[in-house]
C-alpha cells in the first residue's frame, strides 16, 4: 500500500523532476565540470584542475566585482525594505482609495528591467535629462549620474529602488493587514503611541514575512543584470561591474567559457550559503 | 476632540506621502510616453516642452524596423509556451507535494528553492553550449524550456499554497465517491484552485515576458524576444530616443493592461506566496 502510494507521488512529480533535471541539474553539474578545464570555445579542451579558481582568486578584478556586487545588493535591499515598509505603513492608514493607490504603486513591477534601464537613461541623461533640469531649477548642482565612477553605483542602486520597492511594499501591506488585532488593541489600551505600537508590536509579528521579503530581495539584487547591462554596461571602467555582468562579458564577449563558469560556480556557492542560512532562520522563526 | 484632530492630521499626511510616492512612481513612465510621441527636436528641447504636438512617427517606424514585429510575436509565443509548460507540470507536482509523503520530498523542496535562487548564468552558459549542439539555440521551445528553472519552482510553490486552502473534506468526499487521483485533481483541486492557478499563470507570464538575461544569451534572430529587441537600442540611445521610447512603450503596454485587468490576482499571487510559505 505504502509503495503504491509513493509510486503515485513519484509519478505526479516526475514531469517536474525531468524538466528541472534538464534545466538546472545538468547545467549546474556541467558548469562545475567545465570550470576544471581550459576551454575557450575552440578545439583545446585541457584539464587544469583548480587553476581557474586560483587565477580567479588572484585577480584584483574579481575581488572588486565581488565587493561591488555586495555593495549594490546590501544598499539596494536595505533601501527597498525601509522604503517599502514605510510606504506600507502609510498606505495602511488610508481609508479611501487604498486599492487604487496600491495598484498605481505596483506599476514598476510590471516593467521589464531593460526598459527600466533605458527609461532611466532618458530621464537621468546628464545633458538632456529632465531630472537634472529639475535639480538645477531647484538651485542644486546637476549630477552626471551614470557618467562617472563616483556616481554610477549610487545611480543604479537608485534605479533598482524605483523598480523593486513596490515588491516589498505590497507584501508588507498584506502582512500588516493580516495581523491579529488583539495585541495591537492591548498596546493601545496600555497607552502606546502609533510609533511604539509599530516597533514593539507590529514589526515583531511581521518578522517571518519580512525575512522572506529580505531573502528574495537579497538574492535578486545579488543577481542583478538587466538594469546594469542596460545603463552602464558595468562601467565607467568597471565601477558598476557585478558578478552576472562579469560572467556575461567573459562568456559572450571573450568566449572565455571556463572562466565564466568558474565565476558562476563561486558565486553560486555564495548564494547557496545565503539560502542555507535563510532556511535555518526560517525554521527557527517558525518554532517560536 | 484633540485626539480626533490629530488623527485627521495624520491621515492627511498619509495621503500626501502616498501622492508623492505615486508621482515618483509614475513620472518616468509618463515621461517615456511623452518622449515616444515627440519629435527629436521637442524631445531634446530645454526647458522641456510640456505642450507639444504629438506624432506617431516613432511607433509607425517600429513597424518597418527589421525584426521588431517578429520579436513581439516571438515573445507572445515563448510566453504562451513557457506558461503552459510551467502550469501543467506544476499542477501535478504541487498535488504530489500537497497530497503525499514520500522519500526525497524535502530534497525536492530544496532543489526547487535552489533552481529558483541560483544565478541565471550558472545555467545559461552550459545550456548555450548544449543548445548549439542539439539545435535548440534560438528557438521558441528551447527558450521556454530554460525559463522553467525559474518559473517551475515558482509555480509549484504558489499552486501548492492555493491547494492548501482547499478544504480536506472535499478531498475525502471525492475519495469516498471512488474518485482516483486524476479525478480528484480535476474535480476538486483544479476548479477550487482556479483563481490561484490563474494568478500563478499571470505572474509567470509577466516574468517571462519581461525576462532579458536568458533571452539575450539563448536567442539571436529567429526567436529574439521583445526585451532583446528593446535592448538593441541601448548602444545609440542618444540619437534615437523617440523610437527607443516607442519600442519600450509597446513592450510595457501588454503588461500594464494585464495589471489593470488582473490586479486582484496579481496581488493575491504576490502576497500569498510569502505570507503562507
Amino acid at each position: 500500500m505504502v509503495s503504491r502510494r509513493s509510486r503515485t507521488a513519484y509519478l505526479v512529480i516526475a514531469p517536474a523532476v525531468l524538466v528541472l533535471a534538464v534545466t538546472s541539474l545538468y547545467p549546474a553539474v556541467a558548469s562545475l565540470v567545465l570550470s576544471l578545464f581550459n576551454w575557450n570555445w575552440g578545439a583545446r579542451f585541457d584539464f587544469v584542475g583548480l587553476r581557474n579558481y586560483a587565477d580567479l582568486f588572484n585577480s584584483a578584478e574579481f575581488w572588486q566585482v565581488l565587493y561591488q556586487t555586495f555593495l549594490f545588493a546590501v544598499v539596494a535591499t536595505a533601501l527597498e525594505l525601509v522604503l517599502g515598509v514605510a510606504l506600507a505603513v502609510v498606505v495602511d492608514r488610508l481609508k479611501f482609495g487604498q486599492s487604487l493607490i496600491r495598484t498605481l504603486l505596483l506599476t514598476p513591477l510590471m516593467v521589464s528591467g531593460i526598459i527600466v534601464a533605458l527609461m532611466s537613461k532618458i530621464v537621468l541623461d546628464p545633458m538632456l535629462g529632465i531630472v537634472n533640469y529639475f535639480l538645477t531649477g531647484l538651485g542644486l548642482p546637476p549630477s552626471p549620474f551614470f557618467g562617472t565612477t563616483a556616481t554610477a553605483m549610487s545611480t543604479v542602486i537608485m534605479v533598482d529602488a524605483w523598480w523593486q520597492t513596490a515588491f516589498v511594499f505590497i507584501i508588507a501591506l498584506a502582512g500588516l493587514q493580516s495581523l491579529p488585532q488583539e495585541p495591537i488593541e492591548a498596546a493601545r489600551v496600555d497607552g502606546a503611541g502609533p510609533v511604539q505600537t509599530f516597533f514593539r508590536v507590529k514589526l515583531p509579528m511581521l518578522r517571518t514575512v519580512l525575512l522572506t521579503v529580505l531573502i528574495f530581495r537579497a538574492i535578486d539584487t545579488l543577481k542583478v543584470f538587466d538594469i546594469i547591462f542596460g545603463t552602464t554596461g558595468g562601467g565607467p571602467q568597471i565601477a558598476t561591474e557585478v558578478m552576472q555582468t562579469l560572467a556575461y562579458r567573459k562568456a559572450f564577449s571573450f568566449l572565455q567559457m571556463s572562466e565564466a563558469m568558474t565565476v558562476m560556480v563561486v558565486f553560486s556557492l555564495i548564494v547557496l550559503a545565503i539560502c542555507l542560512v535563510y532556511m535555518r532562520l526560517e525554521a527557527r522563526f517558525e518554532e517560536d | 476632540m484633540r485626539h480626533a484632530s490629530r488623527d485627521q492630521l495624520e491621515r492627511s499626511l498619509a495621503y500626501l506621502v502616498s501622492l508623492a510616492a505615486i508621482l515618483l512612481t509614475l513620472f518616468p513612465i509618463v515621461w517615456l510616453l511623452t518622449v515616444s510621441l515627440k519629435t527629436q527636436r521637442d524631445a531634446f528641447a530645454m526647458p522641456p516642452k510640456l505642450l507639444f504636438e504629438p506624432i506617431a512617427d516613432h511607433f509607425l517606424g517600429l513597424l518597418e524596423r527589421p525584426g521588431f514585429v517578429e520579436a513581439f510575436m516571438n515573445s507572445v509565443a515563448v510566453t504562451g509556451l513557457g506558461v503552459a509548460i510551467a502550469i501543467t507540470t506544476a499542477i501535478f507536482a504541487a498535488y504530489g507535494i500537497h497530497r503525499f509523503r514520500f522519500r526525497g520530498k524535502r530534497l525536492f523542496g530544496v532543489w526547487l528553492l535552489l533552481a529558483y535562487m541560483l544565478p541565471e548564468f550558472l545555467f545559461i552558459i552550459p545550456m548555450y553550449v548544449l543548445y548549439q549542439r542539439v539545435g535548440l539555440y534560438d528557438t521558441h521551445i528551447g527558450l521556454a524550456l530554460v525559463y522553467q528553472a525559474h518559473s517551475l519552482p515558482f509555480a509549484v510553490w504558489l499552486i501548492r499554497s492555493f491547494f492548501k486552502e482547499t478544504p480536506s473534506e472535499l478531498d475525502d468526499a471525492a475519495r469516498i465517491d471512488g474518485c482516483g487521483h486524476l479525478k480528484t485533481l480535476r474535480h476538486v483541486y483544479i476548479p477550487l484552485g482556479a483563481p490561484g492557478i490563474a494568478a500563478t499563470a499571470i505572474l509567470t507570464a509577466i516574468w517571462i515576458w519581461n525576462e532579458l538575461t536568458i533571452a539575450l544569451s539563448l536567442t539571436f534572430s529567429d526567436a529574439q524576444t521583445i526585451t532583446v529587441a528593446v535592448a538593441s537600442f541601448r548602444g545609440y540611445t542618444s540619437i534615437n530616443w523617440g523610437q527607443m521610447s516607442a519600442a519600450s512603450i509597446v513592450a510595457i503596454a501588454p503588461m500594464l493592461l494585464f495589471a489593470v485587468i488582473a490586479q486582484r490576482y496579481i496581488v493575491k499571487g504576490l502576497t500569498l506566496g510569502s505570507l503562507k510559505g
